[in-house]
């Protein structure tokens, strides 16, 4: 699946109601940022991986749902939920 | 004896001694015929030289037998005809005089001689085309090859004026994959001989590695479904000189695609070491893999790892590795593999045009030994396309494909020596002090002895 900046942005809210068990409508975006990455686990691995390090270019995209903030960091081809509960986590790709 | 036996001898002795001159010079006449057609002249290793010493222009007008009459009187001969530049010939003296003083006489003869001046100096190099530019169409976009806007590229242009071929050399891409039907890559991809085994593992049994292996599906299909392991291999081997595309740092050489990273671009610790295991059995089993190029890490340790680099080490196999992207200083954030302090391990940080650091590029005085161009680096990608990267990535092939070049010339060359000869062969940068072992970036053309 390829992403853009548009489904990318709807593709971490749907991951994030779910996750939290909310509704979409309460999940808010604070703020969506192009950045260059460091690498192709986006800077984010999760346990045990190793990622080429080629510089990526993609979104980092603030979400706020129950009073917290959440990182998600999309390029066209993955999307990653970072430190959640204390790890990384690839959410597609 | 008698006055007329005397005249007689004389008469037998002049026309022998005539007889002599003129076969002599029919001799000359004939190696004129046979000249060789490219001047194929060299400096012997001693520094003695060997074959023609002037080139000489006569002036327009002057006949054959006159060239032919000066040449005879100093003992000389034409070795070759340059046809393109009428009157031009390159000359042997037979005495081996200085080659100074003997062009000094042929300009004395100023009715005759437009010019004429010494060989000085004419290198190995001389048996390669004087052009190296290779006719790739995109190679005006390979900065890091030969800017010729700035500077801070490898010097290529120079280094392949020595060679660009490396067609005996295996260079292991441990990576997402290769994609082997790319066509400017297809005929750099490493083929297994027929000598050779298939690869058999104690566990999987026999796998048909015709041209690399895959250690996240365990078979022998190692096609790049990322782009990141075809951009590397463009950079070490794209064929050269073919009129399509970009040429890689070695025109010919074999490409081994180790995938071990998927989709997206990265994979696990586990599945790099099966590859590594992979390519340590091949080379026992006589596959010439001399380098591996790790374009990828984390900042997570691994004995395992580590270990299995170790016994790369041991099988003589250079392991070039990224230092990463994270803008820091690896000296107190590791970076691993490039981290790894093994013989057979060179961490490469990356470049820009301007020749400085790259903004994203992680260094390291203790622990990062070289930098090599690695920003907006055109190479090979899925599809038979061509896309600009960034990244240490493109930084460490740049490193793989100069070892690979300097083998191509010294194939008995040790792992030791050539870890040596790469991290000397560096244009100085004052301002990597203190953020490298060795303060600069690699240059093609002082690894292969400019």
């Amino acid at each position: 699946m390829r992403f853009d900046r548009h489904t990318a942005i709807s593709s971490a809210i749907d991951d994030l109601s779910a996750r939290l068990g909310t509704k979409s409508e309460d999940v808010a975006t604070i703020e969506v940022v192009e950045v260059d990455f460091p690498d192709m686990a986006l800077g984010a691995p999760v346990s045990g991986e190793v990622a080429g390090q080629m510089m990526v270019t993609g979104w980092r995209i603030i979400l706020s749902a129950n009073g917290k903030q959440f990182e998600y960091r999309a390029s066209d081809s993955q999307i990653r939920l970072v430190r959640f509960e204390g790890k990384n986590l690839v959410i597609k790709g | 004896m008698k006055q007329e036996n005397l005249l007689t001898n004389i008469l037998i002795v002049v026309v022998a001694v005539t007889l002599a001159g003129v076969l002599g010079q029919i001799r000359r006449w004939n190696a004129e015929i046979k000249v060789e057609k490219s001047v194929q002249t060299s400096v012997t290793s001693s520094g003695q030289r060997k074959g023609p010493e002037l080139l000489v222009k006569f002036k327009d007008g002057v006949s054959e037998d006159q060239i032919r009459t000066l040449l005879f009187s100093k003992n000389d001969v034409i070795e070759d005809v340059i046809e393109t530049v009428s009157g031009l010939f390159s000359i042997d003296d037979l005495d081996d005089e200085n080659p100074e003083a003997v062009a000094e006489r042929y300009r004395s003869f100023s009715d005759l001689v437009e010019y004429a001046e010494p060989i000085t100096e004419i290198r190995i190099s001389s048996v390669f085309p004087e052009d190296s530019t290779p006719s790739d169409p995109l190679f005006p976009k390979q900065w890091h090859l030969n800017n010729s806007s700035g500077n801070g590229d490898i010097r290529a242009l120079t280094a392949w004026n020595r060679t660009h071929d490396s067609e005996n050399i295996v260079v292991a891409v441990l990576d997402t994959g290769v994609d082997y039907n790319h066509p400017d890559l297809s005929n750099n991809i490493w083929e297994r001989p027929s000598s050779i085994p298939a690869y058999f593992d104690t566990e999987l049994g026999a796998i048909d590695d015709r041209f690399g292996f895959n250690a996240i599906r365990n078979d022998a299909d190692p096609m790049d479904e990322n782009g990141h392991g075809t951009h590397v291999a463009g950079i070490i081997g794209a064929e050269g000189d073919n009129g399509i595309g970009i040429t890689g740092i070695n025109w010919e050489v074999q490409i081994l695609p180790l995938k071990f990273m998927g989709a997206n671009g990265s994979g696990t610790t586990k599945d790099a070491i099966e590859a590594i295991n992979y390519a340590i059995e091949r080379k026992r089993r006589g596959v010439n893999i001399r380098v591996i190029n790790a374009s990828w890490g984390s900042g997570v340790y691994s004995r395992a790892l580590e270990d299995v680099i170790r016994s790369a080490a041991a099988e003589g196999i250079l392991f070039v590795a990224a230092a990463g992207n994270s803008s820091s200083d690896n000296d107190r954030i590791p970076h691993y593999p490039s981290n790894y302090r093994l013989p057979n391990v060179i961490s490469v940080a990356a470049t820009d045009e301007s020749d400085n650091l790259a903004g994203f590029s992680s260094y390291g005085g203790k622990s990062v030994h070289i930098s090599a161009p690695g920003r907006n680096i055109l190479s090979t990608w899925l599809g038979g396309e061509y896309k600009e990267a960034s990244g240490t990535s493109m930084a460490a092939p740049q490193v793989a494909g100069i070892a690979a070049l300097i083998l191509s010339l010294d194939s008995d060359m040790g792992l030791i020596e050539l870890k040596e000869t790469l991290l000397k062969s560096h244009d100085p940068n004052p301002s990597f002090s203190g953020k490298l072992l060795n303060a600069g970036r690699i240059s093609a053309a002082k690894a292969l002895g400019e």
